[in-house]
């Protein structure tokens, strides 16, 4: 096809970034390239596989489109999907939540053993971070409640994400930040201070959930996937804490790596 | 940039009012305040000027005259759109189509008819450059199925789904066609007779109209029921006493949306070809997500290759500089923690998935604010810890 023989649809849609199809087309025999900016024209999937247009609606109607079925035929097939009838000012039951079996399969499909989760009193999950230059700490003057940035790099878990977190305890002598990792608007909102890059030394948290066959031990290392991980992927690590708590199973981890 | 002006360029979220919108709804919030309900003179102004804004809203859309639905937002249109056929199928087994991007508006009401109503939804794929195919949907489509929903362009990459050809196929066997075109109307040619549309959801403030307004526009003898009861209002599908200043200010955005969509358009996707070209000129790991053309006018979607972690932290820095942009749906920004579903369902990895920048020109935005853009991203980007130290050499891969 030449440009030539083209029928610009006539729409005026400035979609092609021309006010109208008639100056996209006064343009087309010195650049034919450009005819692929009109979406109307461009290639569509497989045309020539799509159905007829429908005939033009007259009155409103079109007889192919499905209706419901009139009240009577509806009958006792209508209790089967409709929610059991209430007294009124009853409430509305609760939805349970799907109990699904986890696959126990991180997203690149690798096995872990338990998922760990963040204390429910605190805004996101539980880190230790060192910045690369533990002096920051104090040349910063980091405090707690301080919105910090960073990015994890090294040995320890490191991560090609930026992390967002706010600070909940702070060691000035070594330089040491215990944060809780947060989204990115609170950075947004509040403001932040960039530590560059850090290293992840521990994580406290819960398990609530783990594969069955796994028993966790203190001084064992294990796989597990941080239920927050932007990037689901599982994190290995030592368990060198315990405590059994009404919430799940406290641990503290250490020797962390990605993988 | 102390003292400059803040660069709004995240119209994908939420657009500016018009200061005509303004004006026109400014007789509603004061001396114009009564019920469309009601029979006296305060009454009758009143109603007469929600059936303007609705006859405007129509207009915009190739709808039929009289039959939109206002509603409180894009997202309750989307819900009635789909509880609303779903329900009036009821008796009967209802099966939808929708697509794996949808807005979490359709996205999340679909999962819920699927547990609470005993409804089977069916979620077709997305090709790499963001578009639904047709046939795919097609391929889909089984007796059960009622209702077929797809956006007419995507909120996170900006891609133009193609509405008609869709709607054909949906219709070819006796199914409805629903479009989410929230982000589509302010500046695409939509036409629901033409394009063959039952049902289109609306959002006014993505046209430069007030938040807390959208409609449903139906087509003639769609089956739906209504989701919220009351006092009849809405022809009887949306109780409640309709929110008049804002239905106006929302037929006075879409009249003006209707009047300069084309040519609207058109400088719009100038003002993005220039960012485009500027962007690789002076960051050349930047890879544009979605197809080139087949996207909204204004809508830009970038990669930052080997620095994708690094987005919040762009995103950061350019607010801090000034500009504002999104690093996604602004609907999940809370949700940091996961990567986009939309761009994992075109096939991004986990990282990449969280990588995208989002830039969105609007009709208020200058060939000097993308100038400005231009001068202040390198430094932006400058500033991102790349995860290798050729993050550059890598941008061919991406791209």
């Amino acid at each position: 096809m030449t440009t030539a023989d083209v029928a610009l649809p006539g729409l005026d849609c400035g979609l092609c970034g021309f006010k109208l199809c008639a100056d996209l087309a006064a343009r087309l025999p010195a650049q034919p390239e450009l005819l692929e900016r009109c979406i109307h024209l461009a290639p569509k999937p497989t045309p020539s596989t799509l159905p007829q247009p429908l005939p033009k609606r007259e009155g409103g109607e079109t007889t192919t489109l499905p209706r419901p079925l009139p009240e009577r035929e509806r009958g006792a097939a209508a209790t089967t999907v409709a929610a059991p009838r209430r007294a009124a000012g009853q409430a509305l039951p609760v939805m349970p939540r799907a109990e699904v079996e986890p696959t126990w399969q991180d997203s690149l499909g690798r096995e872990f053993d338990f998922y760990l989760e963040h204390f429910p009193e605190e805004p996101g999950p539980r880190e230790t971070i060192l910045p690369h230059n533990p002096l920051l700490t104090r040349e910063m003057e980091i405090k707690v409640g301080d919105v910090l940035i960073g990015r994890p790099l090294g040995m320890s878990c490191g991560c090609p994400i930026t992390h967002c977190g706010v600070a909940t305890e702070v060691d000035p002598r070594t330089g040491v930040i215990v944060w809780c990792v947060t989204g990115p608007l609170r950075p947004r909102q509040e403001g932040f201070k960039d530590l560059g890059y850090y290293s992840a030394e521990a994580y406290d948290g819960l398990i609530r959930k783990q594969r069955p066959e796994v028993e966790v031990k203190i001084g064992m290392r294990y796989f597990f996937q941080p239920r927050m991980c932007m990037l689901q992927w599982r994190h290995s690590g030592l368990v060198n804490f315990m405590n059994r708590t009404k919430e799940g199973l406290q641990v503290r981890l250490e020797g962390l790596w990605i993988g | 940039m102390a003292g400059e002006p803040r660069i709004y360029f995240d119209n994908a979220a939420t657009t500016p009012v018009d200061p005509r919108v303004r004006a026109a709804m400014a007789p509603y919030l004061d001396g114009c305040f009564g019920n469309p309900s009601s029979l006296h003179v305060e009454g009758r102004t009143a109603r007469a000027a929600v059936e303007q804004a609705r006859r405007q809203v129509a207009t915009l859309v190739g709808g039929p005259p009289g039959r939109g639905i206002f509603t409180g937002s894009g997202t309750e249109a989307d819900n009635l759109a789909l509880v609303g056929v779903a329900r009036a199928f009821a008796g009967q087994p209802v099966h939808i189509v929708t697509s794996a991007i949808e807005h979490p508006a359709v996205r999340e009401t679909c999962a819920w008819l699927a547990q609470r109503e005993g409804v089977s939804v069916t979620y077709a794929p997305v090709k790499s450059d963001g578009i639904v195919d047709p046939d795919e949907v097609a391929a889909l489509i089984g007796a059960e199925t009622r209702l077929v929903s797809i956006m007419a362009a995507n909120n996170v990459v900006g891609t133009l789904q193609p509405v008609r050809e869709t709607a054909r196929v949906a219709h070819a066997r006796g199914v409805l066609f629903h479009t989410d075109a929230v982000q589509a109307a302010s500046c695409l040619s939509l036409d629901m007779q033409r394009d063959g549309i039952d049902l289109l959801s609306l959002s006014g403030h993505k046209l430069y109209g007030p938040k807390g307004i959208g409609a449903l526009v139906c087509g003639d003898n769609v089956p739906l029921t209504p989701v919220i009861h009351g006092g009849g209002q809405e022809r009887g599908l949306r109780s409640g006493t309709e929110n008049v200043a804002a239905i106006v200010g929302f037929g006075e955005a879409a009249r003006l949306c209707s009047a300069t969509r084309g040519e609207e358009a058109a400088r719009l996707v100038q003002l993005r070809e220039r960012l485009i070209e500027g962007i690789r000129a002076r960051v050349p790991n930047a890879y544009v997500i979605g197809d080139l053309y087949r996207r909204l006018p204004g809508h830009v979607c970038l990669g930052f290759a080997g620095q994708e972690g690094e987005s919040i932290k762009l995103m950061l820095a350019l607010d801090e500089a000034g500009v504002a942009v999104s690093t996604g749906s602004a609907c999940s920004a809370h949700k940091a923690s996961e990567p986009s579903y939309v761009l994992t369902a075109l096939g991004f990895d986990a990282l990449r998935a969280r990588g995208a920048l989002r830039i969105t020109l609007g009709r208020f935005n200058t060939e000097g604010e993308v100038d400005r853009f231009l001068d202040l991203l390198p430094r932006a980007v400058g500033t991102l810890r790349p995860i290798t130290t050729r993050a550059g050499a890598v941008a061919g891969v991406c791209s």
